[in-house]
């Protein structure tokens, strides 16, 4: 505890370098005190950065705080690698993560729905690198398909379906113009922050307390040849058909359900938007031709056989 | 040789998780929130892609990612299309709208 408030007193660069002075011997680099101070810089940061009615100097001051202890956070990593004696360092493995996580940060600070959605595609392809590190190729360019290509396009088209612009009261041209009410203002970002990053702290200091030393790197014996060498996507699909068989079949029945779900709800949707339009005269039915004249071909939708597609001028 | 420990991408998973939970918490935009819903899909998949990696080193955690990317299929087809059903019906995306639902 007097080390906690002496850390508290004498400010964080100085907790990082006891933390890190005291990471050569002791094999376990992270003490729980870092992470919690960094957890609680981190949430503070985060704080600052959610959207609500406050100035933009406040949030970038909020972003300049969050990404200091995410940069700090990673030093202590790479230190905390380095400590164990496997020396050098994945730089794609720090790339991608940090890409991915900055990403994530401003999938939920960014007060537009569209920048959330395509940041959340940086994010998701920085994930697929991620992947490609752990020798999970075709899960990479599952991710990316399925992902960045299905998925966050219905996204995309269900914002600008549902995104309707500035609310009427709301006064154009200001920082606020254009954007929606519920868009612009967090709800609860003081309890969110602090249970998110009380739960942070503490699933980090489980993932790096509770492990064995060195626990969890592969043995270089393990580690020389990938999961399977030549045709990853053979050997998912045998996996899946020879182990995971079951599950396979119950995968495509929830898909099929899914799907059938969707289109129950967008049929009910549509039957109620057509019901409720207020050109109730337009019919949906083929209306007949008059005659043999094809200037006379009727307007598909009217019951008035007069009125004509291509009326003489 | 990969020098990276389980425990990296562990918390690069956590780290992604509980920034999709803060999301889900404090939007109020229901896209959003669901976004942030396949946020946590996100960092659930690189914890088991990792595991299925450094602890057995089969094939297992990347057939149960393929499972959970069929789960996120399917639950943003349904929740998209409701989310657009609740929007006719009250004109707005805000999930505070809603406040009347009981339970």
């Amino acid at each position: 505890m007097a080390g906690f408030l002496a850390i508290f007193s004498q400010g964080l660069p100085r907790a990082i370098a006891l933390a890190q002075g005291s990471a050569g011997p002791v094999e376990n680099a992270l003490s729980p005190v870092l992470i919690l101070v960094l957890c609680v810089v981190a949430g503070i940061g985060t704080l600052m950065l959610l959207p609500g009615r406050r100035e933009d100097v406040f949030r970038n001051i909020g972003a300049v705080v969050l990404l200091a202890a995410g940069l700090i956070f990673a030093a202590v990593l790479i230190h905390y690698v380095g400590s164990q004696g496997r020396g050098g360092m994945s730089i794609y493995f720090w790339l991608f993560s940090i890409i991915s996580i900055v990403g994530a940060v401003r999938v939920i600070t960014h007060r537009r729905p569209v920048y959330s959605a395509l940041y959340f595609v940086l994010s998701v392809l920085a994930t697929a690198g991620l992947f490609i590190l752990l020798w999970a190729e075709f899960m990479a360019a599952a991710l990316v398909i399925i992902y960045a290509g299905a998925i966050l396009v219905t996204y995309v088209f269900v914002i600008m379906l549902a995104t309707h612009s500035a609310a009427p009261g709301e006064k154009e041209g200001s920082e606020m113009g254009g954007l929606n009410e519920y868009d612009a203002v967090s709800r609860e970002p003081l309890f969110a922050c602090a249970t998110g990053f009380t739960l942070m702290g503490v699933l980090l200091f489980v993932i790096f307390d509770r492990a064995p030393a060195g626990g969890g790197a592969v043995s270089a014996a393990v580690m020389s040849h990938p999961v399977s060498s030549p045709g990853s996507v053979q050997a998912i699909g045998e996996y899946l058909f020879n182990n995971q068989l079951v599950n396979l079949e119950l995968a495509g029945l929830i898909l099929t359900i899914a799907m059938v779900g969707a289109i129950l709800i967008a049929r009910r949707r549509v039957v109620g938007g057509v019901e409720t339009s207020e050109t109730p005269e337009v019919t949906l039915g083929p209306a007949t031709p008059v005659d043999d004249n094809p200037h006379s071909i009727p307007v598909y939708g009217t019951d008035n056989p007069r009125a004509k597609a291509y009326p003489e001028t | 040789m990969d020098p990276l420990a389980l425990q990296h991408y562990l918390a690069v998973g956590a780290i992604l998780f509980v920034i999709g939970l803060i999301g889900f918490v404090t939007r109020r935009n229901l896209i959003v929130m669901f976004l942030c819903t396949e946020l946590m899909f996100q960092g659930v998949t690189i914890n088991l892609v990792a595991f299925g990696r450094y602890l057995n080193n089969d094939l297992g955690g990347q057939a149960f990612t393929i499972f959970v990317l069929v789960i996120a299929a399917a639950e943003a087809s349904l929740a998209l299309g409701l989310v657009v059903l609740l929007f006719r019906q009250k004109n707005t995306l805000d999930a505070d709208a809603w406040r009347e639902l009981k339970g």
